[in-house]
């Protein structure tokens, strides 16, 4: 258990930083960061379906200018941690449990935007550390302080994870008895909203012109398509 | 004086760490001094590059990926300035400001807005298929463009400088991202399909009642236009399914019953 826990947190880490610090090679996207921490734990199918179900949710929240979005990332490696360890302590598996690990730490992803925000507020001190550093001729130590923002981004990172793996071990035990069976009725069809809600979102804030018009289009062609082939 | 191809790629790999430090203040302004030291360091003295390095450090941000365009850019007028062969036409300051702006808007619009949710789109097909090479598909989907313009666009940006813009301009991103864009909602609307009709099929119901999704769908797009979030559309729509699924097994526990 603390082995998946830390090999979470080092998959946490590692994206996290290419959220925003290093790279954007989009490792840190949910349908990439959730299977690979899936993958290590030993069961990639439930990362791959946490990540069908988390990715398009806040796509649409670009990371404009200073704008920060909802922590994704986290939100997705941390549901499928939850999902295989609170998965094998309970003896309980199923797209209710992944349901049940969603609902949880979807809302404390929010965490994940304090974090962020703090952590670039945190980085406004090295800008004096940088400029002194230049003022002595010191380029070496600037170079470091340019660095050590990546721990500032580090430390955000792991906290939501921390706050999302903590509140889901605390909450999920005591709420999947009372909630596995009615999960059950309607589980399929969540797992079905989840990414039509962040198509809609999607198409409700994209920045084009007959977006709805586009997409039904597509959509009935699509779907007649598959009637009748 | 020029700058030699390995001093360029060292500034190139160090670009990848551009938002290392990114704040609220100067933003990525730190970053694009870090990067660029290696090559300021080439063309100044001990005397002048602290000077000249405090410029650097005030506020600068564009897109990641067209950072290098403007660092190639830059070392090509600080190349300029030091040889004192060319008169530059603009301060670099003034360049950095001038372009940063547009090329942000740009990348913005064309990664952020349209190629991610294109990629995307096209990973989901697989990732609903239960295919594992799904999060692969996505990230060689969507890093071709990026690779490319980080690597050709900072080798422009240095041997053109200044007219860097133009060759901006003629590739026509703007243009370029609004198609992107109508092509991530053309497939974003095959995916709902696709996925509306997988479950209807496995749950053996009347293909027909696939097109009905098409309204609450509709719905929800021009709720969150009007600037609801995210989470409070999850909330609503999961909380009506899951009173919906409680309430239609209740239906068939009393029909059999």
């Amino acid at each position: 258990m603390t082995f998946s826990l830390t090999l979470g947190a080092l998959v946490s880490l590692i994206c996290g930083l290419d959220r925003v610090a290093i790279l954007q090679m989009m490792i840190s996207r949910p349908i990439v960061a959730a299977p690979l921490t899936a993958l290590f734990l030993g069961e990639p199918l439930v990362g791959l379906q946490i990540g069908v179900m988390v990715e398009l949710l806040w796509l649409a929240r670009l990371p404009v200018g200073a704008a920060v979005p909802p922590d994704d990332t986290q939100v997705a490696i941390a549901s499928s941690v939850l999902a295989i360890v609170l998965g094998q302590i309970m003896d309980a598996s199923g797209t209710e449990l992944l349901l049940l690990c969603l609902f949880v730490a979807v809302p404390l992803g929010k965490f994940g935007q304090y974090f962020d925000r703090y952590a670039r507020q945190y980085n406004v001190r090295l800008v004096k550390q940088v400029s002194a550093a230049l003022s002595r001729g010191s380029f070496l130590t600037a170079e470091g302080q340019h660095l050590r923002g990546l721990v500032s981004f580090s430390l955000s990172s792991l906290g939501t994870y921390a706050v999302i793996i903590l509140g889901g071990w605390f909450i999920i035990p005591i709420l999947w008895p009372y909630v596995q069976q009615p999960l059950s009725y309607s589980s399929s069809w969540m797992q079905l909203a989840f990414p039509l809600v962040g198509i809609t979102v999607i198409l409700g804030t994209i920045n084009v012109s007959r977006a709805i018009t586009l997409f039904c289009a597509a959509f009935c062609m699509s779907f007649l398509l598959m009637w009748l082939v | 004086m020029v700058i030699s191809w390995r001093t360029r790629l060292h500034i190139w790999f160090r670009l990848l760490l551009l938002q290392a430090s990114w704040n609220f203040e100067t933003l990525q302004g730190i970053g694009f001094f870090y990067a660029l030291l290696p090559g300021l360091k080439k063309l100044y003295g001990k005397e002048d590059l602290p000077e000249v390095s405090l410029k650097y450090i005030g506020y600068f941000n564009t897109h990641v990926y067209f950072a290098p365009l403007v660092a190639g850019a830059v070392l090509r007028l600080e190349e300029e300035r030091v040889s004192g062969t060319v008169v530059p036409e603009v301060e670099i300051d003034d360049f950095k400001e001038m372009v940063a702006a547009p090329y942000a808007a740009i990348g913005d619009a064309f990664f952020w807005g349209g190629l991610r949710p294109l990629a995307a789109g096209v990973a989901l097909f697989f990732a609903v298929k239960g295919i594992l090479w799904a999060p692969l598909i996505f990230i060689l989907l969507y890093n071709i463009v990026p690779t490319w313009i980080r690597t050709v666009f900072f080798s422009r940006g240095y041997y053109q400088g200044l007219k860097s813009v133009e060759f901006i301009q003629r590739h026509k991103l703007p243009d370029l991202a609004i198609h992107t864009k109508e092509a991530a909602v053309v497939v974003l609307g095959g995916l709902s399909a696709f996925m509306v009709f997988a479950q209807l099929t496995q749950h053996q119901l009347p293909s027909w009642l696939g097109l009905l999704t098409l309204i609450p769908m509709v719905m929800l797009g021009l709720v969150a236009r009007k600037g609801f979030s995210t989470l409070l559309l999850v909330i609503i729509t999961v909380s009506t399914i899951f009173l919906l699924g409680l309430f239609w097994a209740d239906v068939i526990q009393l029909i059999t019953f």
